[in-house]
């Protein structure tokens, strides 16, 4: 048995709950151009506002997952690459959430495990965007490359009507 | 390619596969800078193979998840409905490699008017790894029967949501 990471701090913050952030855009026509062209995924719903207007969505839409994509950094934030100057700096925030609190573990990498998606209606371009984030649960296993964190991540995505959009669950390992 | 309806889906059943690729550092780059990801990992090759300990920079897990979304959107087209997705990225893949995002039927079940397709799905690279395994649920129209109701609300169908 290692170290113990998931001291009282970290418990502390198991279950917690954000309160509805709101992206700091609407949903963009151009933002969505530059996500499907960067998957090269040229499906007419996410482009074509004539064929849209004439389909179930009844305008043009924005991939399934782009809300998970959608929370930028607002205009007056602090710029993340300020940090570069730091040849350990990774680039990422370990701010996994922007309305929950920090995980105080202190390991270096950070891994995208996994993502379990429920889906239940397209982001229309112009919407606005709202996530409430939870602290599913944060535990500790043994690897092969020492003792790693998991922290899984509940998110509820939203539309301003409060119409639910889709519901993911994110896996992160820190190691 | 025609929307399937339910009728037509066998448990065994491959769908069409999604293939990208090569990837290229282009492609991460352009992806990175989209989504504003600055995770040097994705596009400082010293940062990710000399502190990282990577082979070379990475693919991003969120760009090769758009993948496997996009092989069900396109299969189920614009009547049924890509309902729940989930995967594990256990492979790393760098730039050089081709990606095939593949679905195989596991159980088929008719709800009402409507049928439930369970599939396990991945992203294979060119030398048949598989990276990203995961399993989906995908809900199909019925011969002769009404599309599926959009916006999708997994409780008005009786399905149980997660």
């Amino acid at each position: 048995m290692g170290v113990n990471y998931i001291t009282d701090k970290v418990k502390a913050v198991i279950g917690a709950e954000s309160e509805p952030v709101e992206a700091c855009h609407a949903v963009e026509p151009s933002e969505v151009r530059r996500f499907h062209h960067a998957t090269m995924d040229p499906a007419r719903r996410y482009w074509d506002a004539e064929w849209a207007k004439q389909s179930r969505y009844g305008g043009p839409v924005a991939p399934p997952a782009f809300p998970v994509h959608a929370f930028r950094r607002p205009p007056d934030a602090p710029d993340p690459l300020d940090q570069t100057g730091d040849p350990g700096f990774d680039g990422r925030n370990r701010r996994m959430r922007p309305g929950l609190p920090p995980v105080e573990v202190p390991l270096v990498r950070l891994l995208n495990a996994g993502y379990d998606y429920e889906f239940f209606r397209y982001a229309r371009h112009g919407e606005r965007l709202f996530v409430k984030s939870r602290f599913k649960d944060i535990y500790q296993r043994d690897g092969k490359s020492g003792t790693m964190v998991f922290v899984v991540i509940e998110d509820l995505y939203s539309n301003e009507r409060g119409e639910s959009l889709l519901k993911m669950t994110n896996t992160l390992i820190l190691r | 390619m025609k929307a399937p309806v339910f009728e037509d889906v066998v448990v065994g059943q491959e769908i069409p596969v999604v293939v990208k690729g090569p990837m290229t550092t282009a492609h991460v780059m352009r992806w990175s800078a989209a989504m504003e990801n600055w995770h040097r990992i994705h596009y400082d090759w010293r940062f990710a193979t000399e502190h990282d300990k990577l082979p070379d920079v990475l693919v991003n897990g969120s760009w090769k998840q758009h993948t496997l979304v996009q092989l069900l959107t396109d299969w189920v087209g614009e009547t049924g409905w890509l309902w729940k997705i989930s995967f594990q990225f256990r492979g790393m893949n760098v730039p050089g490699d081709t990606l095939t995002a593949w679905g195989r039927v596991v159980k088929t079940e008719t709800r009402g008017p409507y049928g439930v397709v369970d599939l396990e799905v991945g992203l294979k690279n060119q030398k048949g790894d598989e990276g990203t395994p995961g399993t989906a649920s995908v809900v199909l129209p019925r011969r002769n029967g009404p599309a599926v109701p959009y916006p999708f609300d997994p409780g008005a169908l009786g399905l149980a949501t997660a």
